[in-house]
């Protein structure tokens, strides 16, 4: 195994500069396009990710889908045909994109609060415009912000995040694409962060078992670190549009 | 959306007034927004925003080998995706029908070789050329698809670099070539030519360019016809509908004057966006 | 002519925020404990959970008497019995019509729940029935009134009203609710010449100022002969660009801040308020004189 190179450097930094416990840059924006009910763009270093939230509404198409204790949930992951340095042939439709459409909406089931919706359906799309590794996590991160910004309740935030391990012993957080394709195993992890419950785990190639427990620990740790900056971003966006329209149609303002 | 018969009445009325239901007269743009060099892992891309329509643009290249049939011109293709994110409808395959229908009109159009120069991506005749994939995300819909698109097309064309070919070595059937590795060791793609393309709309009896969605339901058929610098380079009628042959004439015509003046304010727009801007993308 | 074509540049954009720098409230966000006492009732936005009270969406906190709520910025319109809704038909079905209202669920208008030509105190026959198309149709928009919400969440709506019915000429734009001020009167005869109905829904009506006295007998004519003057056009266009604008910052939506905007939008030509920078221009404009109206 002398191919493989050290992903950690003996002073303790990545590739691409950072710690071993560091997240990429996070940016992002809520309220993108005006036509969905609620959107949000993030990037997750080079990554980025659109997702646009449709209802609830009326169920469409078969009616007889519909659930009289809760609402449908439905995503789908589609991957621009230029999103990765090898063009993709189709955007969507293959075996891969289905099964992140699956992923994602296990893990966003696990946030919404579905009983609330009877009869109604509510859609999530998300669209990745670059993947440099870790997709899967800026997909649920993204879709969060904008089921946030269509206003549809949620027990809380669900955040994603990935985590390996580098030189066989240091674990190490949010996985590049580089990383991804030098470095051993990859876990990623969608979670509830602020009740620690963890709502989907994935984990490609071979891990020791005993490595395991570390691994998860510093996923959880990124889930909980990207909460706290979705936090701020949703804090601020309520903040800003609050300001504009003057804290109108609020009990703040009644009072008065 | 449908429309009820006096939605329909007031635009028609509007149409025929030349005072459109946003103030515009029959031959008047919306105002539009342009960012070039928005999408990395590309050689060139841009993103165009017309009021609500939002459409991405990215161009990629490889090399493949010329056809049999034309061994002195490299390749374009394109190829369009409605994403899910514009409209539910476009679900799953939901939006293959309009997206085949818009890569097929641009294919046309950029057929001809005085309307987009595939010679040049020639690099040894008959054995070697540039392939360009020019992918079109339709990211949000507000009326107008076509004229968007072709503006986005044609400014991500205009951001795309070709890197240079160093030198080619033939040895009998195999060749090899080497692409120069340096950043800066590329050209520009000559794109004056690239056809724009002009939705006219004919809505009661006048012909108005650059519809609104409410509008295009009002719409009793379409022409967009391609314009390359003056000539056109494809018409096509679409969305049902039928024309007087002299209505259709009438319609060229704005079409081509329209294409025209849009043609040079989108060349003046790419030429006074310069290469050090931050980028803006979907964070602003 | 004045055909310019503007085609700006990305990095040019003006920030639509018109915001004000005044005290902000606490704002929750979802999971977070709003208070650890459970003598209190949970309202909209809000769950229990481990003994507490917590947020599910973002937002600021309502209080009446002990029943707490959070209310998102944003969401599908939530109907209130009493509300006046602008709605557009989607299916006819036996004796009632389906009505999208940008609520979860699709509302329903009864037929019994209208008003027929020919009176009030009319009978329902089986006539009526069949010809429920020739009222209302598919596409047709409506006013009307929120008259029940069912225990799934859906509305019922009532014209029983000579100010409801059929929306004759006219455009319609969407907002998200939450930028609807709540006031008494949605329908509005504004001064500078049009109508406005702003419906609790979001979806604004922007129409020729209608003759109460004449027109409205049962709300089912529609005349489409008429054809609105020109100089009416450019006030319902003027309007319609304005509410856009004041939308696109996130401005609040009433009468007030119309007329403003109105106003303010003056220097501009009706089709120059598309211009990104002529709308936050406007809505800045606004925001300025609704302070000072505020403050005096």
């Amino acid at each position: 195994m002398s191919k493989k190179k050290e992903l950690v450097s003996k002073i303790g930094l990545r590739l691409d500069g950072r710690r071993a416990d560091e997240l990429r840059r996070v940016r992002c924006k809520m309220g993108v396009f005006s036509q969905p009910d609620g959107s949000a763009y993030i990037e997750q270093g080079l990554t980025k990710v659109l997702a646009a939230v449709y209802g609830p509404h009326q169920v469409r198409g078969n009616r007889s889908k519909a659930q009289h204790d809760s609402a449908i949930v439905n995503c789908q992951f589609s991957m621009a045909v230029f999103s990765t340095s090898e063009r993709k042939k189709r955007p969507r439709g293959d075996r891969k994109s289905s099964e992140m459409s699956i992923h994602l909406r296990q893990a966003l089931l696990a946030a919404i609060k579905v009983e609330l919706y009877p009869w109604s359906q509510i859609d999530i799309y998300v669209e990745v415009l670059h993947a440099d590794g870790g997709v899967y996590p800026a997909c649920v991160n993204a879709a969060t912000l904008a089921l946030i910004d269509a206003g549809i309740p949620l027990k809380e935030y669900v955040c994603a995040c990935s985590a390996s391990l580098a030189n066989n012993d240091i674990p190490m957080v949010d996985i590049s694409h580089q990383e991804e394709m030098l470095g051993g195993p990859t876990l990623t992890i969608a979670a509830l962060p602020m009740s620690e419950k963890i709502v989907l785990m994935e984990m490609s190639q071979r891990f020791h078992i005993d490595h395991l427990p570390k691994v998860m620990a510093k996923a959880l740790k990124g889930c909980k670190d990207i909460k706290v900056i979705l936090d701020e971003a949703v804090r601020s966006h309520v903040e800003d549009v609050g300001c504009s329209t003057g804290w109108s149609n609020t009990s703040q303002k009644i009072k008065v | 959306m449908a429309l009820c018969e006096a939605e329909k009445t007031f635009i028609l009325h509007s149409v025929e007034e030349n005072f459109r239901i946003d103030g515009r007269q029959r031959g008047d743009y919306r105002p539009m927004e342009l960012e070039t060099n928005i999408v990395a892992p590309s050689f060139g891309s841009a993103r165009l925003r017309l009021a609500n329509t939002d459409v991405l643009v990215s161009v990629k290249l490889e090399i493949d080998s010329p056809t049999l049939e034309q061994p002195k011109l490299g390749k374009i293709e394109f190829f369009v995706d409605c994403s899910a994110n514009a409209t539910p409808d476009f679900e799953g395959r939901g939006g293959d029908n309009l997206a085949t229908e818009i890569s097929n009109c641009l294919s046309s159009a950029y057929k001809s070789s005085t309307a987009f120069d595939a010679g040049k991506l020639c690099i040894l005749k008959g054995s070697k050329c540039w392939k360009l994939y020019v992918d079109i995300l339709l990211l949000e819909c507000g009326g107008n698809l076509y004229d968007a698109v072709s503006l986005a097309v044609k400014a991500a064309l205009w951001d795309t670099r070709i890197p240079l070919v160093k030198s080619v070595v033939v040895d009998g059937n195999k060749v090899d070539m080497e692409v120069s590795d340096e950043l800066f060791d590329c050209e520009r793609l000559d794109v004056t030519g690239a056809p724009i393309m002009v939705t006219v709309c004919k809505i009661g009896d006048q012909c108005i360019v650059d519809p609104t969605t409410a509008e295009e339901h009002c719409s009793g058929g379409s022409v967009v016809v391609a314009v390359s610098k003056s000539n056109f380079s494809t018409i096509l009628q679409t969305g049902g509908g039928s024309l007087h042959p002299m209505t259709l004439l009438e319609s060229l015509k704005l079409g081509q004057t329209v294409a025209q003046r849009l043609d040079s304010t989108l060349i003046n727009t790419l030429k006074q966006i310069n290469d050090n801007s931050t980028d803006v993308g979907f964070l602003k | 002519m004045s055909n310019k074509i503007h085609i700006g540049i990305a990095s040019d954009r003006v920030n639509p925020s018109v915001a004000l720098n005044q005290r902000v409230p606490k704002i929750y966000t979802p999971g977070e404990v709003i208070t650890e006492q459970n003598e209190l009732m949970r309202g909209h936005g809000t769950y229990e959970e481990d003994g507490c009270l917590k947020s599910s969406v973002a937002g600021l906190k309502e209080e009446v008497n002990k029943l707490i709520s959070i209310k998102p910025l944003k969401s599908r319109y939530n109907g209130e019995i009493g509300d006046v809704v602008v709605g557009r038909i989607t299916e006819v079905q036996q004796r009632r019509w389906k009505v999208e209202t940008n609520s979860r669920l699709d509302s329903v208008l009864l037929l019994s729940s209208v008003n027929l030509p020919g009176g009030e105190l009319r009978r329902r026959s089986a006539e009526d029935e069949h010809m429920m198309r020739k009222y209302l149709q598919e596409g047709d928009l409506i006013s009307a009134e929120v008259q029940n919400v069912f225990t799934d969440g859906s509305l019922s709506l009532h014209t029983r009203s000579l100010k409801y019915g059929k929306l004759s000429q006219g455009v319609l734009i969407k907002v998200f609710p939450a930028l609807i001020k709540r006031s008494k009167t949605r329908f509005h005869n504004l001064s500078v010449g049009a109508s406005v109905i702003l419906g609790n829904n979001g979806f604004i009506w922007i129409c020729p100022t209608v003759n109460t006295e004449e027109e409205s007998v049962g709300g089912f004519i529609q005349n489409l002969e008429y054809i609105v003057p020109i100089e009416e056009r450019e006030i319902i266009a003027r309007i319609r660009n304005c509410i856009l604008a004041l939308a696109q910052s996130k401005m609040m939506l009433f009468d007030t801040s119309i007329l403003f905007a109105f106003e303010e939008s003056k220097k501009y030509a009706v089709a120059e308020l598309l211009l990104p920078e002529a709308m936050v221009d406007v809505a800045l404009l606004t925001q300025q004189r609704l302070t000072l109206l505020e403050n005096q």
